[in-house]
């Protein structure tokens, strides 16, 4: 099940159990290795093989692959037949359309970058499919990330979804007093217009009220807080991240080495 | 107009089942007061009057509507529903604005709608404060301005959401005028309430509803003096009831009335 304020999927999988900072590393370990790799492959091999088999641990192949279809592949492909038509290298053009020339080299780079991107946006889907983000800014403050920063970071995460949430409660008051709602798109556009007033205000009412409730709380306190929930860190994820520092470091070894 | 329920099943899309199979009949005209515990599924049943949710399975039928096939907007020209929150239910910039807002929408001529605000204004005593922002007042006076403001449409069929919770005796004096008031005009009032007190003095019939089921449903004399079906969903008959069975009276009594009356 959707949970309405974010996009974690609520499940229990070896992902999702991981620590979540143990993620946040592999998401950077998976981005730096396809981008830094001197070798042509890497970025295809995480693309087709790596990350569905994460998406399958995690077990959330099935919204992996909605958010795949209807968001990353249009927009790799799009970024694909720029590059492929414009990035000026090569001479052999194999492939002509008007004054659109692609050469064997432009292709294999456009098609390189692409599944670049395409690694780089599923990790990061992959991550907040399987990571709670409160449980991520529990554990980011734990290790020592100021309780303000971990506050802009939540309320902006969560404004989209509350503001949505907001203006569903408003329109069913007006269609609840005869406002029809059902109709086409310029009907349902007027009808949003007087709503913008009471959701700013209300959305405004609400941050004061939210920046009492957490201050009654010792927001700003300046002792060592405690956590409620206990995030998990076991062995696996310490042995995890050394390796997963360990591929990071050798990423950005290679490629000064190479260079 | 009479609303007529047919194993109503509703479940929510996050997996809660909150009705399981409901059935009944409310009259024109009728008075009905619904309790039971917090979670019962007392607002998601009315909610399924106006249509602003849809049976899982089941039917719900206003007069000849069904209301699955009409929307909510074409359903509050039948059905007026005050919500639980004055909060969710306000949104305009001034008590006027908003009490106008239901009959405008319905259609109704300018003086007809000119007219129902004065009546609803007046009946919530409201007269002083049009020109105020909702939000500037304070949430006894919100509750009566979503009051004024459905009263307004004047819908043979009319719910209130817990109004009482949170209001103080004045204002559930006032509260029940109101709906002495509807009653004489022949509206069906359905009122969800967790004040018992308040729906043995003020309605007719009472539906005990439990875990999404119906777990009592008949005069409101009958159904608050069974102490220990009601215990189910966590109702306490009124204090005069429990009273009245202490002091070993024949009769159930529901209300100071009754109570004098047996006592005679
Ligand atoms: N929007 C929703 N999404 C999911 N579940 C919901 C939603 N609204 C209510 N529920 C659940 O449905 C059940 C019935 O809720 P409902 O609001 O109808 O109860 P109620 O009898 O009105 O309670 P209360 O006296 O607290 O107002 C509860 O278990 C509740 O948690
Ligand atoms: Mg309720």
């Amino acid at each position: 099940m959707r949970e309405r304020l974010s996009f974690h999927i609520k499940r229990d999988s070896a992902l999702h159990r991981l620590n979540p900072l143990t993620k946040l590393l592999l998401v950077l370990a998976l981005i730096l290795s396809a981008f830094l790799t001197p070798f042509y492959w890497t970025p295809h091999i995480l693309a087709i093989l790596v990350i569905p088999i994460l998406s399958v641990i995690g077990r959330v192949g099935r919204e992996y692959l909605s958010t795949a279809f209807r968001l990353i592949l249009p927009a790799a492909t799009f970024l694909f037949l720029m590059q492929a038509f414009f990035h000026p290298i090569g001479k052999e053009i194999i492939f002509a359309f008007y004054f659109l020339d692609m050469t064997l080299e432009s292709l294999m780079f456009a098609f390189g970058n692409a599944m670049r991107i395409v690694v780089m946006v599923s990790a990061f889907t992959i991550f907040l499919l399987t990571t709670h983000p409160s449980e991520l800014m529990s554990d980011l403050s734990r290790r020592g990330l100021p309780g303000q920063f971990a506050y802009v970071i939540i309320s902006t995460l969560q404004i989209l979804p509350q503001v949505q949430a907001k203006a569903q409660t408003i329109i069913s008051a007006q269609r609840s007093r005869g406002l029809e709602t059902e109709g086409g798109f310029f009907k349902r556009a007027g009808a949003l217009i007087p709503l913008i007033g009471p959701l700013v205000f209300g959305s405004l009412v609400e941050v004061e009220e939210r920046a009492i409730a957490i201050e009654a709380r010792g927001f700003t306190s300046k002792h060592v807080k405690t956590s409620l929930h206990e995030i998990p860190d076991t062995p696996t994820d310490i042995f995890l991240r050394w390796f997963l520092t360990t591929l990071i470091a050798a990423s950005i070894g290679l490629k000064l080495w190479l260079s | 107009m009479k609303i007529s329920i047919n194993d109503l099943r509703f479940t929510y899309p996050a997996g809660v089942e909150a009705l399981r199979g409901i059935s009944l009949e409310i009259n024109p005209g009728e008075q009905v007061a619904i309790v039971g515990q917090n979670g019962a599924g007392k607002t998601t049943l009315v909610r399924h009057f106006n249509g602003l949710l849809r049976p899982s399975s089941g039917s719900v039928w206003v007069g000849d509507w069904d209301t699955s096939k009409y929307s909510v907007a074409k359903l509050a020209s039948r059905v007026g529903y005050v919500f639980q929150n004055p909060d969710e239910q306000l949104f305009s910039r001034d008590v006027l604005t908003e009490v106008a807002f239901g009959p405008k929408n319905l259609g109704y001529k300018k003086n007809k709608v000119d007219e129902l605000v004065g009546c609803a204004l007046a009946l919530t005593e409201l007269n002083d404060k049009t020109e105020t922002n909702p939000y500037d007042l304070s949430p006894t006076w919100r509750k009566m301005v979503a009051l004024a403001s459905i009263i307004a449409m004047d819908t043979p069929i009319v719910i209130f959401d817990e109004p009482t919770t949170g209001q103080d005796a004045v204002n559930i004096a006032r509260i029940a005028n109101v709906i002495a008031e509807i009653k004489k005009e022949g509206k069906t009032v359905i009122t969800i309430t967790h004040d018992i007190d308040f729906c043995a003095e003020n309605f007719e019939r009472v539906i005990a509803l439990s875990n999404g089921e119906v777990l009592l449903d008949g005069e409101a004399h009958d159904v608050l003096g069974r102490e220990e079906i009601l215990a189910k969903t966590y109702v306490d008959p009124p204090q005069l009831t429990r009273l009245g069975k202490a002091l070993g009276l024949k009769e159930t009594v529901i209300n100071q009335e009754e109570f004098l009356n047996a006592l005679k």
